[in-house]
């Protein structure tokens, strides 16, 4: 008897942490694009702000005018308002009829500042033109690598999340679905690396003329 | 409701697999015993680092990094390259002691793998036990009674570091230097026992008999005259000269079944036997002569 109750509590707990990871995929969909740059691959970006705001990688938009879709939605042009080689980010805002447009909802962005090594790190993008492909591991590392230009280093997550070109842009997240890092392939010189959400924020802040976000932990 | 309940179930999974990453973390230093990147280690006793013995490349002046930054010197206090582990000796206790698990690991089961190959902090990686194996010979003269297979990513450095459960307690030991193109664990149970005898021994004995032998069925009446449902042993199909077997009285067409009380089933089982205690000692050796059981007292001899 006391045995069934215990493998009742496992089947139970299984199915919520299924259905735990379905609803935080589920939500981040929504703040997911495809950036598509006119070649071949398409790259991933996050809706960072309202308004169109959309964070991605330089490398995905280094070359000609960059085009969003929502993942099974309509399309954007987009105008480049700031780009950063060195750390590997770009910022696009999408050219919408208004302000604010709902069917463009920002991302919940979380505090990268008190990452562990070991907690849920979630991903989001389109590996291999595999378009909203999601995939779920932990953190491996934190650390700061090398990066030409003023900052001399920069802070990155190490990820053990597969992560493949069509990734790049896209958001590693937490295991409430808040955004702590944007994947990126070229910084770092391995794979599975993200430039943590701090970085991202504080370089949002910079080019919108913002004071750098106090963001909820 | 579903969803606040579930996130918070996913949220209490993260949480506890960084408080497991910091558990294991706390009791993994840098190695750095070899002229390429830096290795992992195990403190599995206040003065004893436990680690993966093809990263040691020397015998004294082993820098070790403990996880607060203090850097210390360590000495090979032994070294067992059959089992591909190194004890090295501090020169001061270190603050904390890896607890290993408290059940062997079991197919499926979440673990992580911990590596400190950088000062700049721990290292983890996420995976399951897809395996659990044994006895394999190892290729560098040695049989590793169990090991554990798993998909958490081997970065480099991590050999010598811990695979944790999601208790932080130790599941296994990691190294890549057993077989090639793959990682394996050693299981806590078996890396803590040849740690001890390399901590107080220096090495692991391997036995030497100085027979050439084929596993042979033994019928049902030679069973019932051994007294044991033991369905095979070890045709003796060569006797070397001057061997501990010759001086003990084995002979070609002995059928070996068991040594110092033990049953011995296949080539595997007697390399098994043969290590440990029983070398230099004068040990039981049971065999069928002719159908009918036997014991003679052979002294083992050691493998150089």
């Amino acid at each position: 008897m006391e045995l069934n109750i215990v493998l009742l509590d496992v089947v139970d707990l299984s199915n919520t942490l299924a259905e735990a990871f379905t609803a935080v995929f589920q939500r981040a969909q929504r703040s997911l694009v495809i950036v598509h740059n006119g070649r071949d691959g398409a790259g991933a970006g996050v809706i960072w702000q309202p308004g169109g705001i959309v964070v991605t990688n330089h490398h995905v938009v280094a070359r000609g005018k960059a085009r969003i879709s929502l993942v099974g939605g309509r399309e954007y042009p987009t105008r480049l308002i700031a780009k950063d080689p060195h750390i590997d980010l770009a910022i696009l805002r999408a050219e919408t009829a208004g302000e604010y447009d709902p069917e463009l909802p920002a991302a919940p962005i979380a505090d990268s500042r008190d990452l562990r090594v070991g907690q849920v790190a979630l991903a989001i993008g389109h590996p291999w033109g595999q378009i909203g492909a999601v995939a779920a591991r932990i953190i491996s590392g934190l650390g700061e690598v090398p990066v030409r230009g003023r900052q001399g280093t920069v802070s990155v997550i190490h990820t053990d999340v597969g992560l493949a070109p069509g990734n790049s842009g896209g958001p590693l997240m937490n295991a409430s679905g808040g955004v702590i890092g944007i994947n990126t392939m070229i910084v770092g010189g391995d794979l599975g690396v993200a430039i943590p959400s701090h970085v991202v924020n504080a370089f949002v802040a910079e080019t919108l003329g913002q004071e750098v976000p106090q963001v909820a932990r | 409701m579903t969803q606040s309940n579930g996130n918070n179930i996913l949220t209490a999974l993260s949480d506890s697999m960084a408080a497991a990453v910091e558990k294991g973390g706390a009791a993994t230093v840098l190695v750095a015993g070899r002229r390429r990147i830096p290795a992992s280690g195990i403190a599995y006793a206040p003065d004893l680092i436990l680690t993966a013995d093809h990263v040691i490349e020397r015998d004294d002046d082993i820098p070790v990094v403990l996880p607060d930054g203090t850097e210390l010197v360590a000495k090979l206090a032994g070294r067992d390259p059959g089992s591909d582990l190194a004890v090295l000796r501090l020169g001061r206790a270190v603050a904390a002691v890896a607890e290993p698990a408290p059940q062997e690991a079991r197919i499926g089961q979440l673990v992580l793998a911990l590596g400190r190959p950088s000062p700049d902090g721990i290292q983890a990686s996420l995976g399951v036990i897809s395996a659990v194996g044994g006895p394999v010979r190892t290729g560098r003269g040695g049989l590793l009674e169990r090991y554990l297979r798993t998909d958490a990513v081997p970065y480099p450095g991590f050999s010598g570091g811990p695979l944790v459960d999601t208790a932080g307690r130790i599941v296994g030991l990691n190294t890549s230097g057993l077989a090639r193109g793959a990682s394996l664990a050693i299981p806590a149970s078996l890396a803590w026992q040849v740690a001890e005898t390399l901590a107080q021994h220096g090495s692991i004995r391997r036995g030497y008999l100085g027979v050439r032998s084929q596993p042979v069925a033994i019928p049902p009446a030679q069973q019932k005259a051994l007294g044991r449902d033991q369905e095979a042993g070890l045709l003796l199909v060569g006797v070397e000269d001057g061997s501990p077997a010759e001086a003990g009285g084995l002979i070609v067409g002995d059928i070996l079944t068991g040594i110092a009380d033990q049953p011995v089933n296949d080539p595997d089982e007697l390399l098994g036997r043969l290590s440990g205690e029983v070398v230099g000692r004068p040990t039981a050796v049971e065999v069928l002569r002719g159908g009918q059981p036997r014991t003679l007292m052979v002294t083992i001899g050691e493998r150089k």
